[in-house]
Parts: C-alpha cells; structure tokens; sequence
C-alpha cells in the first residue's frame, strides 16, 4: 500500500508523548492528548465550469488535563515543542485555578479500546484516496457535471452548483494511563444544488448527495441529474388543509425525526435533567418489537469507529430494544456525576431496523410501499426550520413534499408545518423501512407514522 | 483595537517583501488577483456546572489563507504555520483555479482601498485585553450569575453558565498592495436554566456578546441576564399551543430581527443573486415593501458582536442600506460580486477564520424604526399572534420560504395580548412577508445576543427590528 498522504508521523506521536509527560511533570494527575490532522481537496463546478478549488490541510493537537480533582481542555495548532512548552505549563497553571470536581478523571483502562492499533482496522481508509491528483479530481469532478446535458422541459436550469471532495483524517489517542487507540479514514462526496424556474417565475431548489470511504462506492454519474429531478418535481405545488394525516418520511431526510431522541439519551441532557427521557431506562416508549441499534464496529460501513473522544472501545448494542429502553450515552464524568455505569459518550452509528406494525416486513420495504399500505397522506421529503423542545420532546417542523392519495403521489406540498411530542410520535409509529442510505453515518430507513398534526 | 504594523509583521514573521513574493507566486498562473489573510486567534471558555466552575481551558488557532481569483472564479488554500516554503506551497495550491483558463480580455475591475488602519476610529477599542487575565478572575462572575439567577426563582432546578472569548490579530495584504492589520476582541456570556414547578419542566436560555476585551463583564450585565432567563417564568409554564392557520403576526422588537437575517437578508447577498439563485436576483432597483421601510445592514455599529474595521478582504466596514423607503437599493458584496456588478464592494466580505475563502455575509442587519406606536400596532389586531422569541429560523433562498420556531409569544384576542404560547413554528415566504408588512412600530433596536450565522461557515451577526405587523403569515399550531 501507498505511503497514507497526511497522516500523522511518528514524530507527531513522540511529540503527543513528550506533552504527557511534560504536562505530569507540571503537576497534571492524568493527561490525555489527541492529535487531528485532516487534508481536503474541493473542486467546485457552476453551471459546467469550474468555479472553486480549494485545498485545506490541518492539524490540531488536544490536551484534556487533570491535576488536583480539577479538569481543563486545551486545543493548538502549533505544534512545535518550543510553542507547546509554555503551552502546557500554561494549561496546567489554569486547571488548578477552576474547582475542584471529583468526577473528572480518565476511564479505566479495562474501557478502553485496545484493538485500534494501526487505524485501519475498520476498513474506512481506502487505498485509492493516495492515487488522487488535482488533474484525477478534476476529471471526476467535471464527468459528474450535467449542465450542459440537462434537457429542461418547461422550467429553465437557473444554476447547478456540483462539488466534489475527497478528503482523509487521521485521529491519535493517548493518555497517561496507557490508553493508545487511532483511526484513519478516507472519505469521497460529492453533492449538487440545482435551482430551476417555471414558466410563471417560481424557483425551486433540488439537493442530492452521495458519501463513501471508498471511492469506488461513490456514485458520481446521476448526482446532478437527481439533484435536477428532485427540483423539478415539486413545480406546482397545491395548497393543503391542515389536520391529522398519515405521514411518510423518506430516508434521506428521516434522521431528523430520531437525533432529538439520541441527544435526550445522552447523559450530559439526563444529568441536567434537559431531557424529555429522563428516567426511561427500561421503559417501553416505542411499540413493541422496534429496536434500534448502536452499530459502530461494522467494517467499511460509513461512520463506523472502535472507540469515542476518551478511547472508550465501542461496541455493537441495542439503543431500543423491543419498544424499550436499553442505554444512555454516559461517558466517565457523568457516570460519576450520575452514580451509574458509564457507557459511551455518544450513538455512534445508530441503525433503526425494519419494523411494522401488523405482519412481517416485507423484503425491500421502502418509501413507496409505505404509501402504498397507508392510502393517503403526506410524504415528507424535507424539512424547513422548526425545534424541538429538549425538556418536554414538543416539536413543531416545517415540511416540504408530496400528498398522496390511493397509495400514488398526487403533487407536490409545500409552507406545512408539523406540531406534536417526540413520544407521542414514536408511539404511533407505523413503520421503518429496509431502504436506509449506506452513504450516511446513521442508518435511518424511511419512516411512516399515523395520526400527525400538519397544519398548512 | 488597532496595534502598531510592526505588532502584527513580528507576530506573523513576515514582511511586506515576503507578502509581495507570495502574491507573485499566487498568480504567477494567470489570476487577476491575490490576498493574504494571517490570523492568530486566542480562545477561551469556562463552565459553571452543579454550582462549579469546574471545566474550562484556552485554544490557540493560526494560520495564513491565500486566495487567488480569475474573474469570479476562486482558488483557496491555506498554511498552518508562516515559514516560507508551507506558504509558498499554499500559493501554489491557490494559483491552481487559474490554470487552463483562458484569459478574459479585460480584468474585472476592483475597487482599492488604500490607507493605514486608524486607531482613532476604531470600533472595538479593548480596554482591559482578555489575554492579560488569569482564568480564576473570571469564576466570581459566573457564580455571582448563578446566585442571582437562585434569589430571583426558586423553581430552578440547574443552571449551567458559559463565558467564552476570542482575540484575533488579523493582517491583510494583497495584489493591489493594500495591507490592513487589526485586533479583533470577542466575549459571550451565556446562561441555560431548566426549572421546574413540581408539575412541569421548562428551559430557558440567554445570551449576550460584543466585541469587547473584559470590560464588559459588569454587575448590570449580569443582572441583565439573570432578569431575562428568570422572565416570563409563569407564561412559559402556562404557555400552550394555539390553533394554526393563516392570521396577523406581529413581531415583537428585537430578536424578531432574525427573521429579517434569514427571510430577507439572505436573499439580499449578492452571491445568490450573482448565480441567479436569490428569489431577489432581478428585484434590483424596484419596489420590494411599502413605503417608509428601511432595511440596512451595518458593520459601524461600536462593540457590536457583528461590526467590523474591516471586513475580511480589507475592505473598510460601512452601512449598507439594502432597502430603502421600501425600494431594494443594495446587495451585500464581497470583492467577487461587487466586480461581477461593477460596483463598489461593501465591506460584506467575510469568513470564518483563515480556513474559509471570504463570502458574502450580513453584520448587523436591522430595520429602522417606523412611526407607529407599538401598543396601537397590537391593539389593531383583532386575532393574531405576537411573537417575541424565536429560534431555529431556516429560509429557501430561491423560493424565498421559511419557516421560524417560536420559543415564546402570546395570542392577540381583540387588539390584547392574552394567553402565552410556544412552540409552534411561522411559515411564509420572505418577499411576500416583506409586501405584508402594514405597521412598522418606533422602538428598533438591535439584540444583543450571540447570534451565529452558519452560512457554509460561522460568523458572528447580529439582528434588530422594530414592532411590526405582518399581515398574513401561517402559524403552525395544534
């Protein structure tokens, strides 16, 4: 294999080394230093031709101190012993000036991960990413553009705005108390913003996307023609009554539905008792049978990783089992803080799997079927501004997609706006599809629920 | 505040010869024109957490942004480090964008902007610098916040507070030679409360920022803060969701002004317009709202979280009124748009550190006060809504929709205010927003607040407004 471009050297690592040990000679109890480095190469197309290129390389090192039950966070970019000398003396000075907390402190080693040596052994590097040039990036780039092919028929292509990027980052962990742990992935996007006009002078705007760590899963070829389509199929949009409809989410836009539910597990909102599932480890808050995964350790899938911001090792678990509850992300300061077991800090790659509410699910299960099972309602395919309140799970949305009557789309919606409870919500769930985007870090399905308040 | 020239070429470890050879480099393929941006950004942060200050510590960010433009295409690169051969090589990487492109016949023109950075008019003077003082000086403040935040309502359950600061010396130099140098001061405090009734949980959160050094950290501040996040307490606990559908919305004055960033603002700089993409790209010079609104976005305003000296391509700051007596007057330019227009930039080129290519963005985008008295405004409404917080605002630029959260407001029943609401969200599209507007109350002002505006990268903003009535908007409700 090629020599991985930009990753971080073995004398980055005696430096990260030098910083603990400099840092306990200063007075620091434990030290954890983790270094960042990154490169990303864009190129960006407007209307067929080249518009931008950039080309951006980083590297950062992180230093978490802990001395005298106090803790400090510290981040540079200047690396060079010389400039990180004053800076650790000076980062542990302002430790010791904060209060005292008796939960900061590192996780234990039996946590921590210790079978991420090398950093490739998620499979997320790939090997091509040491073969791209700027002339090889180009000619992608430019092969993925479709203005001048597009064939508009009774709208005109305003703009068409195409990047693609290819980039690597490189994550080194170490601590005082032995925790070693890396991860190194290489990533391939590329992305398409379409606007169009009608006939009448109404511009609508298309999105599409494609993500991979490996470059020859990356769909470049039908990028902006997607992005095109999705703009064009919202011309003439109707106007819609408010009041309960069935709703269909699709995949490409469903996570927004389910990372309020993730960060109200996540032990710094549990422990500020800012969550609307406080006290719910246990409870069946979903319907019976719906189970949501933490699926970190499959390899080569996107956003997988071996270990969190402290090296805690991940591990592949149910977040909902069943309708119920079955984990908090409780890193090691709120463990303490929460006198309960830590875990991990956060969902790394939460997968939703495929459930129904009456019978099996059939194979395939996607948008489409939804709608055709449910009969009428409205498919949602974006959503436009809203919140959800963090301490109650009140939500209010706005929507953007398609009514649909006798399992067909019928036209395109748009100015709706969705009101209801996160658990209300996931209590009337009606479905999850088998039909999630493998390019996303999450795996979320399309999604279909009853009973939702639209108001229009 | 503005340091001396040798403060920013010692702490760089450049020259004007070095710069001059960099830009040579940068468009030694063709490009019209090249700039440098060097920047060295001093953070800080510190929590108070269960009644500690027991987290916080300080970050250091550096590096150098080269630029190179061939007509309104762009190449960007940057270094991380000063010595010479790391920035040649990002001047190298820069000059790619003009590689293989052919020549136009005549460079767009670009405007200079030559003279010395002035102290004397500087808009953010520091009096006391946040990088001369020790992180345990500031604990005693946010323990004092907490304090007054518990003697004003006994239904708090936690309170977790936030100061955060930046410093950044920034120097410029490019092409035309124009080389600008300054020193950028930032401080946020922030503050989450979650209470509870014994019934019911609510939160709240608040915030103020300026361009200021430490000086701005008083006693009033703080009680200005706990006041607010303690406010309205009982209406947020009763507050409920109103029934939807289309009805007069009057904005409250302030923080309403969001709404003018995102469902105007947005649509008014000059990149979307310059790609056709703005839903005001062909509105230049024609009528946009009634008579008696203005609409200005300014970067002059003293300590302002979003004013500038200058902007992030040396361009001196300036008001730019995008709308005049209800006539669209301006876009919002960087160096690009403004040679795509042929006019002269307003000092809207901006970026998020030395990483991001300058763009297009607003500074402190407000409307002026009308003649109305507010009390009249609310009081000609029969059935409505008045909002006075919002959130999570987000707009279409090319079909001009949005659509805002709104975090507290009451209902308007026969010209008063009544029952609190929450949580519901105001949909509607920015130019006939703008066309509805019917009152314009005489209380504008700006809101302090730490207002982030994340278009493709994070600046800070901030927004104003008086009272006003829309006539027709959609409320999402039960």
């Amino acid at each position: 294999m090629k020599k991985i471009p930009w990753s971080i050297t073995p004398e980055e690592m005696a430096i990260a080394r030098e910083c603990i040990d400099k840092a306990l000679k200063a007075g620091a109890s434990q030290v954890r230093v983790t270094i960042n480095k990154s490169l990303m190469d864009l190129f960006m197309f407007l209307n067929g031709e080249l518009d931008k290129v950039t080309h951006s390389g980083d590297r950062s090192m992180v230093l978490n101190i802990f001395a005298d039950g106090r803790f400090g966070t510290f981040s540079t970019n200047r690396l060079s012993m010389a400039d990180l000398d004053d800076f650790i003396l000076k980062a542990v000075e302002t430790v010791k000036m904060l209060s005292e907390d008796p939960c900061r402190k590192l996780p234990s080693q039996e946590r921590v991960a210790k079978d991420a040596l090398t950093g490739l052994e998620m499979g997320n590097y790939d090997p091509a990413y040491a073969e791209m040039d700027s002339a090889r990036r180009l000619e992608i780039a430019h092969g993925a553009t479709n203005f001048a092919k597009a064939k508009p028929e009774g709208f005109s292509l305003i703009s068409e705005e195409m990047e693609y990027s290819d980039s690597i980052y490189d994550t080194y962990v170490i601590d005082s108390e032995g925790t070693c742990c890396r991860h190194i992935e290489s990533s391939f996007e590329i992305g398409c913003e379409c606007t169009i006009e009608d006939a009448e002078g109404h511009k609508y705007s298309g999105y599409w996307w494609d993500s991979s760590s490996h470059f020859d899963k990356l769909s470049t070829a039908d990028c902006c023609s997607k992005a095109l389509g999705r703009a064009a199929a919202q011309i003439g949009p109707k106007g819609h009554r408010g009041g309960k409809f069935n709703m269909v989410v699709e995949n490409e836009v469903a996570s927004r539905l389910i990372n309020p539910v993730l960060n109200a597990l996540n032990g710094y909102s549990l422990q500020q008792q800012n969550s609307f599932m406080v006290d719910s480890l246990g409870k069946r808050l979903f319907p019976e049978g719906f189970t949501i995964m933490d699926m970190p350790r499959e390899v080569g899938a996107n956003g997988a990783r071996m270990f969190d911001s402290e090296g805690v090792a991940t591990v592949n678990t149910p977040i909902i089992e069943d309708g119920k509850v079955a984990r908090y992300f409780i890193n090691t300061y709120i463990s303490g803080k929460m006198e309960i077991e830590p875990t991990i800090e956060d969902s790394t790659r939460a997968s939703i799997m495929p459930w129904i509410k009456e019978g099996a699910v059939p194979e395939g299960f996607s948008a489409k079927d939804m709608i055709k099972k449910l009969g009428k309602g409205i498919f949602v395919t974006g959503f436009n501004g809203g919140n959800c309140n963090s301490a109650t799970g009140d939500f209010s949305y706005g929507v953007e997609g398609y009514a649909f009557s006798r399992g067909r789309i019928t036209n395109p919606v748009r100015g709706m706006v969705i009101t209801g409870n996160f658990l209300e919500l996931w209590a009337n769930l009606y479905a999850a599809g088998c039909d999630a985007r493998r390019s996303m870090s999450k795996i979320i399905p399309s999604l279909a629920f009853e009973n939702v308040d639209f108001s229009a | 505040m503005i340091n001396n020239k040798e403060y920013y070429t010692d702490l760089f470890s450049t020259g004007v010869p070095e710069m001059e050879q960099l830009i040579e480099t940068a468009l030694e393929d063709g490009g019209d024109y090249a700039d440098l941006y060097f920047e060295n950004t001093s953070y800080r942060d510190l929590y108070l957490r269960d009644g500690k200050v027991s987290s916080g510590g300080f970050h250091v960010d550096f590096g150098v942004g080269i630029r190179v433009l061939k007509g309104e295409k762009t190449g960007y690169a940057y270094s991380e480090s000063t010595d010479m051969a790391s920035l040649q090589n990002a001047a190298k990487a820069a000059a790619a964008i003009s590689r293989g492109i052919k020549a136009e016949s005549e460079p767009k023109p670009t405007f200079p902007f030559k003279g010395k950075p002035n102290p004397a008019a500087d808009r953010y003077p520091i009096v006391v610098d946040w990088r001369g003082c020790t992180m345990d000086s500031f604990v005693p403040v946010l323990t004092k916040l907490e304090s007054l935040i518990r003697a004003k309502e006994s239904r708090v359950v936690k309170v977790m507070a936030m100061l955060s600061t930046s410093v950044s010396d920034v120097m410029m130099f490019n092409s035309h030679l124009e080389f600008k140098y300054e020193t950028r001061p930032m401080g946020t405090l922030a503050v989450s409360v979650v209470f509870n009734n014994g019934r019911s949980t609510q939160n709240n959160h608040c915030s103020r920022s300026f361009r200021m050094g430490a000086e701005m950290l008083t006693d009033e501040l703080l009680e200005e803060l706990a006041s607010q996040v303690t406010g309205k307490l009982d209406d947020r606990f009763e507050a409920v969701r109103p029934k939807g559908g289309k009805m007069p919305v009057v904005m409250g004055a302030g923080a309403s002004g969001i709404l003018l960033h995102e469902a105007m603002g947005h649509a008014f700089e000059a990149d979307f317009n310059r790609k056709g993409q703005s839903i005001f790209s062909d509105k230049m010079g024609t009528r946009v709202c009634r008579e008696g609104i203005t609409i200005v976005d300014d970067g002059t305003l003293r300590s302002n979280r979003g004013s500038l000296n200058f902007d992030d391509e040396g361009v001196p700051a300036q008001r730019t009124t995008m709308v005049e007596d209800g006539i669209l007057t301006s876009y919002l330019h960087d160096r690009v748009s403004a040679g795509y227009y042929n006019v002269s930039p307003t000092g809207n080129g901006r970026r998020e550190s030395f990483r991001y290519n300058p763009i297009p963005r607003m500074r402190a985008t407000y409307m002026e006060s009308g003649n109305d008295d507010p009390k009249d405004i609310v009081a000609s409404v029969k059935k409505g809504i008045y909002v006075d917080e919002f959130a999570n605002g987000q707009v279409k630029i090319g079909e001009g929709d949005f659509t805002f959260y709104v975090k507290h407001g009451y209902l308007i029943e026969n010209g008063h205010l009544t029952r609190p609401v929450k949580d519901i969200n105001i949909i509607g599209n920015g130019p006939k927003a703008l066309a509805d507007i019917v009152a314009v109350g005489n209380d504008s002002c700006v809101d302090n607040g730490a207002w982030t505006c994340g278009k493709e990268q994070s600046v800070p903003v901030m927004c104003g407004i008086p009272t006003v009535l829309v006539n027709n908007l959609t409320v999402g409700g039960e």
